[in-house]
């Protein structure tokens, strides 16, 4: 074994390094950070005054940034719903022995590979537009009247349904990996005990993929915290208050905007504190809620 | 939902009467896949048009004939050859690099047993989970400290970004090798480094090329560390690049020119995907349910 | 099988040092012209440019071409960095850490107010080259008056920080055929405005385009017309909109607008689908509040990006309409005014050079050049506007202390994108009454 450290040290040095640069010390850097006033993120540690728990105050107290908290939670629980709902639905079609199972799973991962930029360009200059945009035309056809999807009470929601569109399908991707590890012959036994299709997919497909379920709504949560690009891309002028979260309130703080310019990198740092902590509790929770080792199979 | 689920994993010949209790499925998916197509056909069309033709609604009818230009001028004019060539650069030296520093890790992570092997392990995977907001600031301050810049700083954040994952990755494929190849080894006197880079590495090729899929995808379409990172044109990759087009049309007005663009900037991932859609989904499904 | 590693590693420093010095590939260091080695002004002298645009935007093309007969003329070197828009958010962090830089592009705003500690103070370089004669004074007097205000608490006065690029201009922006058609002269009252408006609606035309991302500009202006802009502004830092009679007045004003159908179908829209009705709507919209780059991109699209010059509008300009009632001393005749200016670091070791260099990009041939190749206002007023800009520079001289973006509505950092979208409803119709708005604004603090 001696003669292999060396070789072990070697081998692991680059890696550990990495983690080191890029997390470790980033990480309790970001949190120190959090409660201390600083204005600009260059700012060295001799310019810091230490605050207390002041920027939590400040981010807490702030409406817009309650607002963009508030955004946040309904893209987590009304988009969780709408995108873990389709991406299940489409799991259940796809491999209840369809053709063309290939070409379909393909073709709903899709928009997965697109850059979110050119999706987006394409939703507000296209689908949403008032005056020919596809969906006004499509009420057009029913004799419906057409709305501004892009008006501010609508906007959010064409936000939302926009980014959940693009992200069925890697949802499903993992829900029909988890629905194919389910051993074939279980079924077989529950036709014999006389269960039907409907009686199967609720005691049986659905419990089997408890850890599935888990592992999605974990990147659903991871995802929604860092919510950043679509909300960039239906307010590309300056933040709006309807399409704002918490990262682009970050990006806004710690960089200024246009037509505000003071910089509050203390304040970021809180705000990414907080959000390390969404994750964390969701993490935790996740794992409480639902044990992997429930079932086994 | 539960109505579509009729038939389940059964193998068996083709019956009409199955195919018909199928159809809702059959109508679902299409429906869905039929509108991705829209999207496709209308950017397509739209990258053929002039600005004035997407204003009025009429990309469809190429009044005005197909605009081939709009290419010309998107790749030339618009910068897109650059953004195309950095995010070419990042993303290949990243998948490159990434290897060479997660396959050993993952290797001797996941075969030998020493002092601070678990606590790496459980490092990568919370690596995994954090949240890019919470690192970037302490990131930006030191590359301006060390007056780091370029296309050099990207690289090196994007390979730094894509370790945990590749090597959580690649540490079930390794542990699942036999112990003989190593034994073999040992009795004809290879050392375990050569071991490794000569017997072991080429076994998990496949799982390499997976992440690689995996990981060139990732880089190519990434947004948020080029937005605060890539500080000038010469180094911006294609997501960021997008989006300058898009705020610069402001005042240019290229629309054509910037669903031209777009098609540049989504080729090379389709044409990757239509090869190697299996390969990619295989990695998604991967990384997901150990991630 | 160290080596291995080694070789390895080593390939891919290479792969690295490479992509490294690549990097000229899209930016523009031209070497000085060998010609002019010798006998340049400023031999040997090197100079480093962060430029708000692209190197794809006109803007951009016409500052390489003036940067390389300056380099020509001089014999010195300089590079430019194309930053693109986003480079007011690398500004600050990059000046603060020294990096190199001798001059850079922003908003004269962002310049006296954020970054005024890392700017040379150019007033004896200006005294020396007469500057005051080939620029306009409400740029260079605001700039000093803020730089003086934000330098506050410290020592010194104020100084002149930059030099003014790209003026702008904001008022009413109309098709000056449309109002000939339907036989209306440019209001200058708001009654005379409705007025206006109605008999363009009875010839069939929408009067005003209104995109959301502007609607704050529009009310801004009219809600400074009532209280004048720093009213606007305290009101925004601290609230107490409801108790302000000017504010639901001003908002009521708006209600009866919109009420009136005076908007174009679909106002407030999204960015730019609104505006593009002055050159594609059916009916075609009249006029629009804004800056002066609109009429530039309103012709893009008219003219299908100059395939067709001869669609271009025929554009004209009013200031906005005063109004009756307004608070005592308010400037019922304040214009919006802004301007990207250029700024040279105090740190820079070619303050003289830089300048120079400055002076040459913002006046004569290249200042012509810019405003004609990018249709806006020229920095220097003895250059002639393109006529796409009529009326500007009339707005620019009459100026004496220039409304800023959003009339101070943008005041409060916090709560900017909230009031935005408070004021983007009260175009929608959300609020029936003038008091229902100041309420809803009320109700953020």
């Amino acid at each position: 074994m001696k003669k292999n450290r060396g070789f072990i040290v070697a081998f692991v040095t680059p890696c550990a390094l990495s983690l080191i640069i890029m997390y470790l010390y980033p990480v309790l850097r970001t949190v120190i950070m959090s409660f201390f006033g600083i204005e600009s993120v260059t700012a060295s540690v001799s310019e810091w005054s230490f605050n207390g728990v002041a920027n939590y105050v400040k981010i807490f107290g702030s409406p817009t940034f309650q607002r963009a908290m508030t955004n946040m939670l309904l893209i987590w629980l009304v988009g969780g719903i709408i995108v873990l709902a389709f991406a299940l639905l489409f799991a259940v079609i796809l491999t209840s022995g369809i053709r063309f199972k290939k070409f379909f799973r393909a073709a709903i991962y899709l928009p997965n590979i697109i850059s979110a930029v050119a999706l987006a360009t394409m939703w507000i200059q296209y689908i949403y537009n008032q005056d020919y945009g596809l969906l006004n035309q499509f009420l057009g056809l029913f004799g419906l009247e057409g709305k501004n999807w892009l008006g501010t009470d609508m906007k959010f929601w064409a936000m939302l349904f926009a980014f959940c569109f693009g992200a069925v399908g890697y949802y499903m991707l993992i829900f029909i990996s988890g629905i194919e590890r389910i051993p074939a012959d279980l079924y077989e036994a529950a036709t014999i005990d006389g269960a039907n299709k409907v009686q199967q997919f609720y005691s049986m497909t659905l419990p089997l993929l408890k850890s599935i379920f888990k592992t999605n709504i974990t990147f659903w949560s991871v995802n929604c915290i860092t919510f950043f690009l679509w909300s960039k891309m239906f307010a590309p002028v300056s933040t709006e208050a309807a399409t704002i979260v918490p990262v682009v309130y970050l990006y806004d703080t710690v960089f200024g905007t246009t037509g505000n310019v003071s910089r509050d990198a203390g304040a970021g740092a809180a705000i990414g504190v907080t959000l390390a902590i969404f994750v964390a509790i969701i993490y935790f929770v996740m794992n409480k809620l639902l044990k992997d080792d429930d079932l086994e199979f | 939902m539960a109505k579509n689920k009729d038939k389940v994993v059964y193998k068996e010949k083709i019956n009409w009467k199955r195919e018909a209790a199928l159809l809702p499925g059959y109508l679902l998916v299409l429906v869905w896949i039929i509108f991705t197509a829209i999207f496709l056909i209308w950017i397509l069309g739209a990258s053929l048009s002039t600005s004035k033709e997407i204003f009025t609604g009429s990309v469809f009818k190429f009044e005005s004939g197909f605009h081939f230009e709009n290419y010309i001028n998107a790749w030339n004019s618009s910068n897109v050859s650059v953004f195309f060539m950095n995010s070419l650069l990042y993303s290949i030296v990243t998948c490159a690099v990434v290897i060479l520093i997660a396959a050993p890790a993952a290797y001797v992570l996941s075969r030998y047993t020493f002092l601070g092997n678990k606590p790496i392990k459980t490092s990568l995977i919370l690596a995994m989970s954090i949240p890019e907001v919470m690192i970037i600031m302490p990131i930006y301050s030191l590359t301006t400290q060390f007056q780091i810049r370029g296309r050099i700083l990207l690289i090196i954040l994007y390979i730094f970004i894509r370790v945990p994952f590749t090597t959580t990755y690649l540490l079930n494929f390794f542990a699942s090798l036999s112990r003989s190849y190593e034994e073999a080894a040992a009795i004809d006197g290879c050392s375990p480094a050569k071991t490794f880079w000569q017997i072991m590495l080429p076994l998990v090729q496949p799982a390499i090329v997976t992440v690689t899929i995996f990981n060139f995808l990732s880089v190519w379409n990434e947004f948020f560390m080029a937005l605060i990172f890539a500080t000038s044109s010469d180094m911006t990759p294609v997501g960021v690049g997008l989006l300058q087009i898009v705020n610069s049309m402001k005042y240019t007005y290229d629309y054509g020119g910037l669903f031209a663009a777009v098609i540049i900037v989504f080729l090379p991932t389709f044409l990757l995907y239509i090869f190697l859609s299996e390969k990619i989904i295989s990695g998604v499904t991967g990384g997901g349910v150990k991630g | 099988m160290k080596k291995k590693v080694l070789s390895v590693l080593l390939a891919a420093a290479m792969v690295m040092s490479l992509a490294a010095c690549g990097s000229d590939g899209g930016g523009s260091s031209t070497s000085g012209d060998d010609s002019s080695s010798g006998g340049g002004e400023y031999d040997g002298v090197e100079l480093t440019y962060w430029s708000m645009w692209t190197n794809t935007e006109p803007q951009g093309k016409v500052l390489q071409e003036a940067v390389d007969a300056w380099m020509a003329e001089t014999g010195a070197k300089v590079t430019i960095e194309w930053k693109g828009r986003d480079i007011k958010n690398i500004l600050a962090s990059s000046l603060e850490a020294n990096d190199k830089i001798d001059l850079f592009e922003d908003d004269y705003n962002r310049i006296t107010h954020n970054l005024y500690k890392y700017v040379a103070d150019l007033t004896d370089l200006a005294d020396a080259n007469g500057y005051a004669d080939q620029s306009f004074q409400v740029f260079n007097d605001q700039a000093i008056a803020w730089v003086d205000e934000a330098n506050e608490g410290s020592e010194g006065d104020g100084f002149l920080p930059c030099i003014t690029e790209q003026p702008q201009a904001g008022g009413v922006f109309y098709n000056a055929d449309i109002f000939a058609d339907a036989g209306v002269e440019a209001p200058t009252t708001w009654a005379e405005m409705l007025d206006v408006c109605q008999k363009l609606k009875d010839a069939g035309y929408a009067p005003m385009a209104l995109d959301s991302t502007y609607a704050p500009f529009f009310f801004g202006y009219h809600l400074a017309r009532y209280i004048g802009q720093d009213t606007t502004a305290t009101l925004a830092k601290e609230g107490g909109w409801s108790a302000n009679p000017g504010v639901a007045q001003a908002a009521d004003d708006m209600i009866e607008f919109v009420k009136a159908g005076y908007l174009v179908d679909g106002a407030p829209d999204e960015y730019p689908n609104s505006q593009n009705k002055m050159a594609l709507g059916d009916p075609q919209a009249a006029m629009v509040v804004c800056a002066n780059y609109v009429t530039a991109e309103v012709n893009n699209v008219a003219t299908s990006n100059g395939a067709d010059e001869d669609a271009a509008l025929n554009w004209g300009l009013f200031n906005y309409p005063s109004v009756d009632g307004a608070a005592e001393g308010v400037d019922q005749t304040a214009a919006y005014a802004g301007a990207n200016s250029i700024a040279i670091t105090n740190y820079s070791e070619n303050q003289e050079a830089a300048f120079d260099l400055a002076t040459f990009i913002t006046s004569g041939e290249y200042d012509q050049k810019m405003a004609d190749t990018a249709s806006q206002i020229p920095a220097d007023p003895s250059n002639k506007a393109p006529e796409s800009q009529n009326g500007t520079v009339e707005v620019l001289n009459a100026a004496t202390s220039p409304l800023t973006w959003n009339m101070g509505l943008n005041e409060n950092g916090d709560l900017m994108s909230s009031i935005q979208e408070i004021v983007v409803k009260l175009y929608e119709g959300e609020y029936a009454t003038g008091a229902d708005f100041a309420a809803a604004l009320d109700a953020l603090y």
